[in-house]
């Protein structure tokens, strides 16, 4: 609804011109699908998962060295500081495209989709677009990323646990009593060596350091979700609240994804 | 009433409304777009057959809505939530008034809650006396998400809102019912905050806060802060309609509560007109835990946890006597027009033909 589509003219002949992302699966030229793994690995940050296996997307129009994008999220009261966050790591994946001189995103069907969509594509930051919001994207994204570490920590921890390291041992764990070696993960305690499965952990890890915690070999490895030291009879309630945290994101995912389906119909969700 | 392993459940519905979305009563396109919203969340939880046209869903009026709620008994009773929303709509969306028009009609079934808006300073300390004297609310159904002018909301836990409670411990309006869910702004942090809820639970011990949607999309801050304070409920208005086709994720949040919050402090809500309590109620009556969700959590959705989600627990914060209620419905208005004697064991002499 915001925006007009870009003439493709320019680009006539290619198969990469004026398709839809949802239409198009059998025909996409490399650049389409090139921009869509681009876009995959954009997140809805309420859900952690990607807007393109959310179906968000709508459209991918290629002209040359310019791409347009065009999402809609389900509904258009979405939190404008997380479409925000979509609009502006879309632009950036599909800009990372040596071949992408400027990506213009266009978010469609939204309370603010025009002061958004304005506002990535002018390149103008978050507070300009909105002067009257009481804080950043910044620290939005911090609240996020730390969730994510306290999801991760509780797979983490269950291998552990499920390998019989107790709790106490657990608790007293440091960034460098781990080490990933090929697919396993050595969890070193006082002399002996544990092996567990490197997944997890690896994940975990990624996860925390994304979250600015546990960044230093000597820092303690697993933390409360206010990033303290977790007391050894308190890791039961700590793993209680990352399982917590789970079931609210994906119960979101689930309403999330029930509004979609009513808002575009249900018949072309499934293909 | 709803029988369940032989014994009777005593429905309270506690989150309806009676709105007015008719496109003459617009003013703003966000009413346009919130009534839009409300619809999707209808079809998105309601079965096919059971879902509105958008005409009806725009106004349904207080006969329908009688009708809906007690013409098959599946509520005994419904709690008022006003969402005001002039900003947006001319009369209003959901007002104390407008409500009161059901309300006021069968008094016996309803209760009746009220609002404010701290932005409204004197005129709205004087609005909520007004709604106490008038309507003798025993609630209010806070709304932390409405614009007003620049406004684009406002939080429970700021000096103005303090203020409005402090107005309410001393008028005796217990309940503080606020919409934590779907919601516009504030712009900088996700758009359903629950946090405000904490300081202000926490400051007035002697109000109950009912946190309804249970902080949806922030279930996790919700439980958490629920289980630090214990003048924190959860009302599962949108939860329950997980239960339509997401019976699984309505399991697992129903877990989480039972596990945090205890099975003293969940309250049913249909949403109504969202969805209607005439299928919603026996479908969360027949929702149940996988094996998998009884393991984890340790708990079940029995007869007895049931009778306090579904009626007790808002009976207690709304100082309802039930079997008294089972009395007085047995020949009441309502019993009456639904023909309704033999369900609530009227006898012979009664009404029922």
């Amino acid at each position: 609804m915001s925006g007009s589509r870009t003439d493709p003219g320019g680009d006539a002949g290619s198969a990469d011109t004026g398709d839809t992302a949802d239409a198009a699966e059998l025909t996409d030229g490399p650049r389409v699908v090139a921009v869509r793994d681009r876009l995959d690995r954009v997140e809805d940050p309420e859900l952690a998962r990607s807007i393109v296996e959310l179906d968000y997307v709508d459209a991918i129009d290629i002209d040359g060295g310019r791409v347009l994008v065009q999402f809609t999220l389900p509904t258009a009261w979405c939190s404008p500081a997380f479409a925000w966050m979509m609009a502006v790591d879309a632009r950036d994946e599909v800009e990372s495209l040596a071949w992408v001189d400027t990506a213009r995103i266009e978010l469609c069907d939204h309370m603010h989709d025009e002061e958004i969509t304005t506002g990535v594509n002018a390149r103008d930051t978050f507070g300009e677009t909105f002067p009257d919001a009481d804080g950043g994207v910044a620290e939005v994204r911090a609240a996020i990323a730390d969730k994510a570490r306290v999801s991760r920590q509780r797979e983490a921890i269950s291998t552990l646990l499920d390998a019989g390291v107790d709790p106490a041992q657990i608790v007293a764990l440091d960034r460098d009593d781990v080490t990933l070696d090929g697919e396993a993960a050595h969890v070193e305690l006082d002399g002996l060596s544990v092996v567990v499965d490197r997944d997890p952990i690896e994940t975990y890890v990624n996860r925390a350091a994304a979250s600015g915690h546990v960044t230093d070999a000597g820092d303690t490895l697993f933390l409360t979700p206010e990033g303290d030291q977790i007391a050894p009879d308190r890791l039961d309630r700590v793993q209680k609240r990352a399982r917590l945290a789970d079931v609210n994101m994906s119960g979101q995912g689930a309403v999330c994804d029930a509004l979609h389906r009513a808002r575009h119909g249900s018949d072309d969700e499934s293909g | 009433m709803y029988e369940m392993d032989g014994e009777e459940i005593f429905v309270i519905d506690g989150h309806v409304h009676l709105w007015d979305a008719r496109t003459e009563n617009i003013t703003h396109e966000g009413g346009e777009q919130f009534i839009q919203c409300f619809y999707d969340y209808h079809t998105g939880f309601t079965p096919e057959e059971k879902q509105w046209d958008m005409e009806e869903y725009r106004h349904y009026g207080a006969d329908r809505m009688a009708t809906d709620l007690f013409g098959n008994a599946a509520a005994d009773m419904a709690i008022f939530q006003p969402t005001y929303l002039t900003e947006f709509y001319d009369e209003g969306f959901n007002t104390t008034e407008q409500n009161a028009e059901l309300a006021e009609e069968y008094p016996e079934r309803f209760v009746l809650n009220g609002s404010f808006d701290p932005r409204d300073g004197e005129e709205g300390l004087r609005y909520l006396e007004h709604l106490k004297e008038e309507y003798d609310i025993p609630g209010v159904k806070l709304y932390t998400a409405a614009w007003r002018d620049d406004s684009k909301g406002w939080r429970l836990d700021s000096d103005d809102a303090f203020e409005f409670l402090e107005k309410c411990a001393d008028l005796g309006i217990e309940n503080i019912n606020a919409h934590k869910g779907p919601t516009i702004r504030p712009l900088n942090r996700d758009a359903f905050d629950v946090k405000d809820v904490d300081d202000a639970a926490s400051s007035f011990p002697e109000l109950n806060f009912i946190v309804n949607h249970v902080g949806l999309p922030r279930l996790d801050d919700f439980c958490w802060i629920a289980a630090q304070e214990p003048n924190v409920y959860g009302g599962l208005a949108v939860a329950s309609a997980m239960s339509t086709n997401r019976k699984r994720k309505f399991g697992e949040i129903m877990g989480e509560l039972l596990y945090w919050l205890g099975e003293d402090r969940i309250l049913f809500g249909s949403d109504y007109a969202l969805w209607n309590p005439d299928w919603l109620v026996d479908q969360v009556m027949n929702a149940e835990l996988t094996d998998e969700q009884r393991d984890e959590y340790g708990v079940e959705l029995d007869v007895d946890t049931m009778k306090k989600v579904m009626g007790e627990n808002a009976a207690r914060l709304y100082d309802i006597d039930i079997e008294e209620k089972k009395r007085q419905f047995r020949d009441d208005a309502v019993t009456e027009r639904f023909d309704l004697a033999d369900h609530y064991g009227g006898d012979a002499g009664a009404a029922a033909d």
